[in-house]
């Protein structure tokens, strides 16, 4: 089966680059039937994760959530106090200041940058093309011991340090299983710009139908990596809109 | 590389399967330590047309490297291929995103490694393409149209060592899909450098050159060398030589004045000494004048022949040389360039003022901010080129290793918060080879060029003695391969070998020495007229000193045999001390003759047993070759396959399964599981860069290697390989064994500073967990655990889901403790226990599956008594527990204080409130505006105190933990004294002390 659809693949890219889109829609219409489909996955209106990152002996507690409206949040617990990172509540980004436990803003381009991706729930690759994003097939490549597709996603430009850079990303879908097992993007600022973080994707379980990765490992290519593991995806969670808004001054309550 | 495809199956009919090695390597990763505090060759350079933030590099033997920060710092964007780079030049359209790179560095020194073709990028260099040239083997330059990006100009220095007739000017009119050679003189002759008019696209120049090395001569020069100029976009071509000198000419720099393409500059190497030089055109070629025959102007022509112009004056002109100059009289005079590391290959000027300079030196990339009177390196460029490296038993042990033209450097394989410059150590000037540890004392030897010095120094006392074997009225002239031969031995300490045309044995450090064989060598008078070498520009640097030994193995299982291998083809062998001698390569079959001897291994596990490897690079030939003999070398097989790349110049052997094997290549890392009958790249974070030596330190089995472009590479604990055999690799998941693992408990303290410095990574200290699984786990669960032998968790930890080799790291310590919740965070708390020294199990649930693997966890030997491991463990629990228990007590605290409000019961809320406010922080942030610490706070930091600390706790540590206890005792009697008086409190549904735990 494998050499067959190497062939086919191999076909394809002779063809010229006309099919070469079509090959990754190909990937891209398998991969949405095998988690589950395109419309069940469009219905969803949100997701509450939980999870733990374990950072040797210190777990941390998170409750991500991410709705199709964009909104997002995720919240830490660290001995009972709650600290939110990466909140949107759809015109700000905000986050708790370690320091002062009070919320502040993200600059400005984070901001802007970040608005870009509000249209990516529940997934970059649900009609991609409606968001004006391009996908290509680049072909097949071993990731970490595995045989893989790799698609490349070209998103809404972005702007770093004033200036404009295309937002590129390199997703390997499994070819056994046309499930995302590794995503490939560079890093734009910090100590690691320039390298490549690298995200691996396991443990994909059934929520009611769809199928998600309930680990993931996040960290820069050839280098070290952070693991986070969920322990529930709920769909369509309820929430309390307050909690996304920013706080002009968090209410000091006492303990 | 294509040599090795037609290569002959020596291993046809062996009787053994073969055990592939491709996809098992899973979490196996090299790191890379660098040095990069003398960086290396840099080749070409590129500066962004329109954003002065960005630029790239072009390393002779280290790949691409991007800057988004005006070379502060960078990152290698061509790690998946040839690390040797002519030229990057970016699509003046579409600078931002396509990249060209040419590969084959052009600076023809004897050292040089080899390219592979062209590549594009159309994405910055996240993804790349070939477009053919695969027999190029150099590329000078790549020009693409200015307007119309379908148009390419690639020009073609080709092949070093050989003929070649992918030579000369090629142009596509087609992005690169078809090319056709526009410009071509011969299969000696090609294309030193190019340029292009910016006002007029059409006009070409482009400088050809003839030119040839061997292992044992350099020429550079002859009748077809000659500058061409096209005005038709390449149709036709005709030699600009008015006002050239007559004769033979070498190799021609040529460029263009941005500002003013009617001047020209180019350097002219000439038969003629006072007739090389700079020469000026001021009519696009029509005519040239001489300006200038200084030193810096004509030295080295083959390594300096650049020519760069101030983009906004056409008089400000910078040559490349041994220091490289300037001119601001367009050309007349110049001075040097300020003080940096020698040998000046390439300068580029900042798009946004000609002040700001970048310069390209065997020595890294500098930068100026002052128009080249003053620079400053770039200490993020890892590009360190070693041609050879050794290692110590030191804890953490150190590496030792020679540099092209950057001395010899010994440094730590790892080191408080990362190998940074401060790390390093010099032990040698001039070019650096070989360098090694005296097996027991607190000695080094290095060497330089030739032998010229060889260096043995007392690294405790700092002493050097010079210590080279000299001639005797019987050998009255020594010949010394640039890379000169040294060894120790295992079984005498002192004792000290060199290699000339003869062995030279020192049984007291190299004070006083004797021969022990005749000439190894071939002899070959015609392979040493080396004062005749260079061509038209004399080059006798020694680097072409040939019929040499390269390469000496003293067997480690008897001091008696000893082999021999020189730069000429030969494989001596003596067993009997150097008494007599063998010549066995006459029974290689397959090698052609005279192929440089590169490495003997002689093998740890049999007598008879050595592995050669041989180079044919200086010949032309690409092909990798390694045999093995196991009968002192009356028979030899060949151990290369078809999967090899690039000519072989290194091999280790496992010092357990004699079926594993490393080769090192041009292109990388090989790795065998079954002796030679098949091999596998090893690409995980390891580039296909020219691995010129291997070592396998034998504490730790870490590899490492001496790469000739990107320093010290080390994979770390190969181990897991030696186990995995057609039963292993056919296991869903197996554990691999594993040593007692140690509990490092030294100090982190590091470095810091370091924002725009390249740190090497260290070695982990953590406990590793490795596994072999034969498929990905991609769906379903998939758990660790660290329990004791009893089935307690001790701790979760993450597995790895690779398919192959996955490493599973654990720090030994158990999980953090539950803290009171108050105001702020008590950061005392977020320290984790260690766990006591004793048997573990790993424990992984797959799908229905268990898998478990006990192991030995144990303490460091670093004086510490067990009794005082027991008190620290004893004391860090008891106040672990006590953190827990004042957690629960604030719980229940906060519970009543609920019940106390709820039933309005203001007296009894206000003394639990005063009882609480003595327990943790109830005010104030988590930096300078924070509120005394309280109960939690202090007990909480002495937790963390001891737990952290080595040892047994102080006595002031056991007084305070004394006030503490004492403390919170008080503190639980007064909570009994309040709880009945709060109405409604026997009522409270509260949580169990296990079910609080439990609670996030």
């Amino acid at each position: 089966m494998k050499t067959l659809r190497f062939t086919v693949l191999a076909l394809a890219l002779a063809l010229g680059t006309s099919l070469q889109a079509q090959t990754a829609d190909e990937i891209l219409d398998n991969y949405f039937e095998n988690i589950g489909g395109r419309e069940n996955l469009k219905a969803v209106t949100g997701m509450k994760m939980t999870a733990k990152v374990n950072q040797q002996g210190m777990e941390i507690p998170l409750e991500i959530y991410q709705l199709s409206d964009g909104r997002q949040m995720t919240v830490i617990k660290f001995q009972g106090k709650e600290i939110k990172q990466g909140v949107f509540d759809g015109e700000t980004l905000w986050s708790t200041n370690f320091m002062t436990m009070k919320a502040e803003k993200s600059d400005a381009e984070a901001t802007a940058n970040f608005k870009l991706n509000t249209n990516d729930f529940p997934d970059s690759f649900l009609d991609y093309k409606d968001k004006g994003y391009t996908v290509e097939y680049v072909g097949e490549e071993s990731v970490e011991g595995t045989p893989a597709y790799k698609i490349k996603l070209v998103k809404e430009p972005l702007t770093i340090d004033g200036e404009t850079k295309e937002d590129v990303a390199f997703y390997y879908f499994d070819t056994e299983n046309y499930v995302p097992i590794a995503m490939e993007s560079e890093i734009h600022m910090g100590p690691m710009k320039g390298q490549m973080s690298w995200v691996t994707f396991s443990d994909y379980q059934e929520v009611d139908g769809l199928y998600f990765p309930f680990s993931m490992s996040q960290g820069v290519k050839n280098g070290g990596s952070q693991p986070i593991t969920m322990e529930t995806i709920e769909l369509n969670p309820e929430v309390d809109a307050a909690a996304f808004a920013f706080p002009e001054e968090v209410a000091e309550t006492k303990e | 590389m294509l040599l090795a495809v037609a290569f002959p199956q020596a291993v046809a009919g062996q009787q053994k399967d073969t055990l592939r090695a491709d996809n098992v390597f899973g979490d196996l990763r090299a790191r890379h330590i660098g040095p990069a505090l003398m960086s290396g060759r840099i080749n070409d350079l590129e500066v962004h047309p329109a954003n002065n933030r960005i630029m790239y590099v072009a390393s002779a033997g280290g790949g691409v490297w991007k800057s988004g920060d005006a070379g502060t710092t960078f990152a290698p964007i061509f790690d998946e291929y040839c690390q040797s780079i002519g030229v990057v030049t970016l699509d003046p359209s579409d600078p931002d995103n396509t990249i060209y790179v040419g590969t084959g560095e052009t600076w023809t020194r004897n050292s040089v490694s080899v390219g592979c073709g062209l590549f594009r990028s159309r994405d910055a260099g996240a993804t790349w393409e070939k477009l053919g040239f695969d027999n190029s083997e150099r590329i000078a330059n790549v020009l693409v149209h200015p307007e119309d990006p379908n148009i390419i100009y690639v020009g073609v220095l080709g092949a070093l060592w050989s003929d070649s007739e992918e030579r000369g000017v090629y142009k596509s009119t087609d992005g690169g899909a078809t090319w056709d050679r526009i410009l071509y003189t011969d299969a000696r002759t090609g294309v030193a450098d190019m340029a292009m008019d910016p006002s007029d696209p059409n006009t070409l120049y482009a400088s050809m050159w003839e030119f040839r090395r061997t292992g044992w001569s350099f020429e550079s020069g002859g009748g077809n060398s000659a500058l061409f100029k096209s005005t038709d976009g390449g149709a036709t071509w005709n030699k600009i030589h008015n006002g050239f000198p007559g004769g033979a000419l070498g190799r021609l720099a040529i460029a263009v004045a941005p500002s003013n393409p009617q001047v020209l500059y180019t350097v002219i190497e000439a038969e003629q000494d006072e007739r090389k030089g700079l020469y000026r055109s001021d009519d696009a070629g029509a005519s040239w004048e001489q300006l200038n025959n200084d030193f810096e102007i004509t030295v080295r022509p083959f390594y300096f022949s650049r020519i760069v112009v101030d983009p906004r004056n056409e008089d400000v002109v910078v040559k490349g040389g041994l220091s490289g100059s300037i001119s601001r009289d367009g050309g007349k005079t110049f001075r040097s360039l300020g003080n940096m590391h020698s040998d000046i290959h390439d300068i580029a000027f900042s798009i946004v003022d000609s002040d700001i300079m970048y310069v390209g030196t065997d020595g890294g990339l500098y930068r100026s901010w002052d128009g080249g009177s003053t620079l400053e390196i770039c200490e993020d460029l890892p590009l360190s080129q070693f041609y050879h490296v050794s290692v110590d038993d030191a804890e953490p042990y150190n590496v030792y290793g020679g540099l092209q033209d950057n001395g010899s450097w010994y440094g730590p394989s790892s080191s408080p918060g990362g190998i940074t410059a401060r790390d390093w150590n010099s032990i040698g000037q001039g070019d650096g080879f070989r360098v090694l540890k005296h097996p027991t004392k607190p000695i080094i030897y290095s060497e330089m060029q030739g032998a010229e010095n060889v260096w043995r120094t007392d690294t405790e006392k700092r002493l050097i003695k010079t210590i080279q074997p000299q001639p005797t009225a019987q050998a009255p002239d020594l010949r010394f391969n640039w890379n000169a031969p040294m060894a120790t031995s295992v079984h005498q300490p002192d004792r000290f070998y060199m290699g000339s045309q003869y062995l030279h044995k020192s049984e007291d450090m190299g004070e006083t020495w004797s021969i022990i064989s005749p000439d190894l060598t071939t002899n070959d008078p015609a392979k040493q007229n080396q004062e005749d070498s260079g061509g038209l520009s004399m080059d006798n640097s020694g680097a072409e000193n040939h019929t040499t030994i390269f390469t000496i193995a003293e067997s480690p299982l008897d001091e008696n045999i000893i082999w021999v291998g020189t730069d000429d083809g030969n494989v001596q062998v003596t067993r009997d001390g150097g008494k007599t001698w063998t010549n066995t390569v006459a029974n290689i079959s397959g090698l052609p003759a005279n192929t440089w001897v590169y490495h003997i291994e002689a093998s740890v596990h049999d007598k008879g047993t050595a592995y050669a490897v041989f180079d044919g690079h200086t010949r032309g030939d690409m092909a990798p070759y390694a045999y093995k003999t196991e009968d002192f070398g009356a028979t030899w097989k060949s151990i290369i396959t078809d999967e090899v790349e690039g000519f072989a110049r290194s091999l280790q052997e496992d010092y357990e399964n004699p079926d594993l094997l490393f080769l090192g290549t041009e292109f990388g890392l090989f790795i065998t599981l079954d002796g030679g009958l098949s091999w596998a790249p090893f690409r995980n974070n390891m580039p296909p860069v020219a691995v010129h030596y291997l070592e396998l330190h034998k504490g730790t089995n870490d590899l490492v290697m001496g790469t000739h472009g990107r320093g010290v590479i080390i994979l770390d604990d190969i181990s897991p390989l030696r186990e995995l055999n057609a039963g292993v690799m056919d296991a869903t998941l197996h554990f691999f064994d594993s040593k007692p693992m140690e509990i490092n408990e030294r100090s982190s303290f590091g470095n810091s500073t370091v924002e725009t410095e390249f740190v090497g990574a260290n070695r982990s200290t953590q406990g590793q967990l490795k596994y072999y699984m034969k498929r990905r786990h991609t769906f379903g669960k998939m758990t660790m655990q660290i329990q004791d032998m009893d089935g307690n968790k001790v701790v979760d930890v993450e597995p790895g889901k690779s398919a192959g080799i996955n490493v599973v790291s654990w720090g030994f310590t158990r999980k953090i403790p539950k803290v009171a919740k108050g105001k702020t965070f008590s950061f005392g708390g977020f320290t984790a226990p260690t766990v006591p020294a004793g048997m573990y199990k790993a424990v992984i649930q797959k799908g229905r599956e268990t898998y478990e693997h006990p192991f030995e966890v144990v303490y460091q030997d670093n004086g510490i008594s067990l009794e005082d491991r027991k008190a620290k463990e004893k004391t860090t629990m008891e106040l672990f527990d006590m953190t827990e228990s004042l957690a629960y007590l604030v719980y229940q605290v906060d519970a009543y204080m609920a019940q106390a409000e709820a039933a309005g019961d203001k007296r009894d809320l206000e003394r639990l409130q005063t009882l609480k406010e003595g327990l943790v922080i109830t005010t104030g942030d988590n930096y300078v505006a924070s509120a005394e610490p309280q109960l939690r706070e202090k007990m909480a930091d002495l937790y963390s105190k001891v737990a952290s600390s080595y040892g047994a706790p102080s006595g002031a540590d056991m007084e305070n933990f004394k006030l503490i206890s004492d403390r919170f005792a008080t503190a639980k009697a007064e909570f009994e004294k309040l709880k009945p008086r709060v109405k409604g409190g026997e009522t409270l549904q509260l949580a169990s002390f296990e079910e609080f735990l439990e609670m996030d």
